[in-house]
């Protein structure tokens, strides 16, 4: 800021920088407003909720499915045994979808850069840091139940 | 009325002299590397085929998942001459990325970044970015598997970047996973935000070079007279131009731009998928790095490196000392080749493997 001789800043200068301050003062608020709306409202509500994906009867032993919840892919695996197991069918490298491949042994794999689950979704090679991310099976009397862990 | 009573009438109101001196003073250099000069335009050339084809299919398109897939496959199949526009929209797009790519790389190597023209450099990355960001902002709008899963993985990648990147992508897709929100989110930047922004920076970039004139690589030696940019090199540009509308043309009769299957987000992602050439370096890298190294995020790693790449890229012409002074720089020339060689490389490894 300038000072006159007498060492006074000048009134012009001070009523620049207010301006300026007000000016910031105004666009703040708008600016916060609309990045505000332009962040997505997370579905919260969606993240537990149980989801009905069928009847025991539709997945035969021994199978496997890709089914939907919350919009989301999830592997439900019938066992030989009987048992179900379900997984998220979405790779935890760059989130493609996987496919249950029975050759050379059953595993998961991903077409996008080449990761392999085992059965029990554990990364056993590729870029995926981490396994798939596991899902509870509900079973009430033959309605099968997905929900996130 | 003559043309010269117009020229009369517009005079009173418009500027027309000052400006046609302001024109007038911008010359072409003409020496051994003269060639590299036509590429600038040629870039601008096929984002103006974009702007007017993008028009044309913005007139049909539908952007939400249950007609996006759809609209397009009636543009291809039922509007007259919409395989066409798609077509040459698709294919203007490839050429303006390779354009760009040749231009940036030959005023990278010919020094054309020094001072004074740092300005016309940064403004020029800006526009490589916002090419790249018009590339993948479209790449989904189809909304059949190749766009779907494309999309996924790239909007997969930044979220490791650390406090900005989930966010930003969370941004871009509007949701949790891709879906509706997505698509009208890139539909927005695609036509609306991203053109606003690309009209400005290629005003600007233009402008700069009419302020700054057309460089001379450092140590060449010029024997001829250089020619007026107005109207005798505008003239070979515009053959320029017609010659790359043959070629576009060319490539969008005989190769039309085809229409995967619709996206279906249930499915496996199809084997052998890879993203757009222009995208090819970044995906072999994401494929050549193992999931952690020495316990960082490969992810990360990646992230970290294309952005010291940017950063490397927006200050060349400040940290590049020697052309700034107006001598030769191996070292940098030695830079520039070497990442001309890695994205070829790497373009030419992810095609064929």
């Amino acid at each position: 800021m300038k000072e006159d001789q007498a060492g006074l800043i000048a009134r012009r200068d001070v009523l620049k920088v207010a301006f300026g301050l007000w000016g910031v003062l105004c666009a703040a608020p708008v600016l916060g407003m609309i990045l505000q709306y332009i962040t997505p409202v997370a579905a919260k509500a969606g993240l537990r909720q149980t989801t009905l994906v069928g009847q025991s009867g539709d997945f035969a032993q021994g199978t496997v499915r890709i089914v939907r919840v919350n919009k989301d892919p999830v592997l439900l695996i019938h066992t030989p045994g009987g048992q179900f197991r379900a997984l998220s069918a979405r790779c935890t490298h760059l989130g493609c979808v996987v496919q249950y491949q029975e050759t050379p042994v059953p595993h998961f794999g991903c077409n996008c850069h080449g990761s392999q689950f085992d059965m029990n979704g554990i990364n056993i090679s590729g870029p995926a840091p981490r396994p798939l991310p596991p899902y509870q099976v509900i079973l009430n009397g033959s309605s099968v139940y997905l929900t996130r862990v | 009325m003559s043309s010269s009573h117009i020229r009369v009438w517009l005079s009173e109101r418009l500027p027309l002299n000052a400006t046609e001196t302001f024109l007038a003073a911008k010359e072409v250099p003409r020496h051994r590397h003269s060639f590299w000069y036509y590429f600038g335009g040629m870039t601008l050339f096929f984002f103006c085929v974009q702007l007017v084809t993008g028009i044309l299919l913005s007139l049909y398109y539908q952007p939400a998942p249950e007609h996006a897939y759809e609209s397009i496959r009636t543009i291809v199949n039922e509007t007259p001459h919409g395989w066409l526009i798609r077509s040459l929209h698709a294919w203007s797009a490839h050429l303006m990325v390779a354009m760009l790519f040749i231009h940036m790389f030959s005023v990278f190597l010919m020094k054309a970044y020094r001072r004074p023209r740092e300005l016309m450099w940064l403004s020029g990355v800006a526009l490589l970015v916002l090419v790249l960001g018009f590339g993948f902002t479209g790449y989904l709008l189809p909304w059949d598997t190749k766009a779907y899963f494309a999309t996924l993985i790239g909007t997969e990648v930044p979220k490791s970047v650390p406090l900005l990147g989930r966010w930003g992508v969370s941004l871009v897709k509007g949701a949790e996973s891709v879906g509706e929100a997505t698509l009208t989110r890139m539909y927005s930047l695609h036509v609306i935000v991203l053109p606003l922004i690309g009209l400005l920076v290629v005003a600007f970039h233009v402008l700069l070079n009419q302020f700054s004139g057309v460089s001379v690589p450092a140590g060449t030696v010029v024997k001829r007279r250089p020619i007026a940019f107005f109207p005798d090199f505008a003239y070979r540009d515009f053959i320029a131009w017609i010659v790359g509308f043959a070629v576009l043309l060319a490539l969008s009769t005989l190769i039309p731009r085809d229409l995967g299957d619709k996206a279906d987000p249930m499915a496996s992602a199809p084997p052998g998928m890879k993203p757009e050439w222009y995208f090819l370096p970044l995906y072999q890298t994401l494929r050549m790095i193992p999931a952690t190294v020495f316990t960082i995020d490969g992810e990360l790693i990646v992230n970290a490196a294309v952005g010291a790449l940017i950063a490397l890229w927006v200050l060349i012409p400040f940290i590049d000392r020697r052309s700034a002074r107006g001598l030769k720089s191996p070292l940098f020339t030695a830079i520039g080749v070497v990442i001309i060689v890695y994205i070829a490389g790497s373009i030419l490894a992810g095609y064929f493997t």
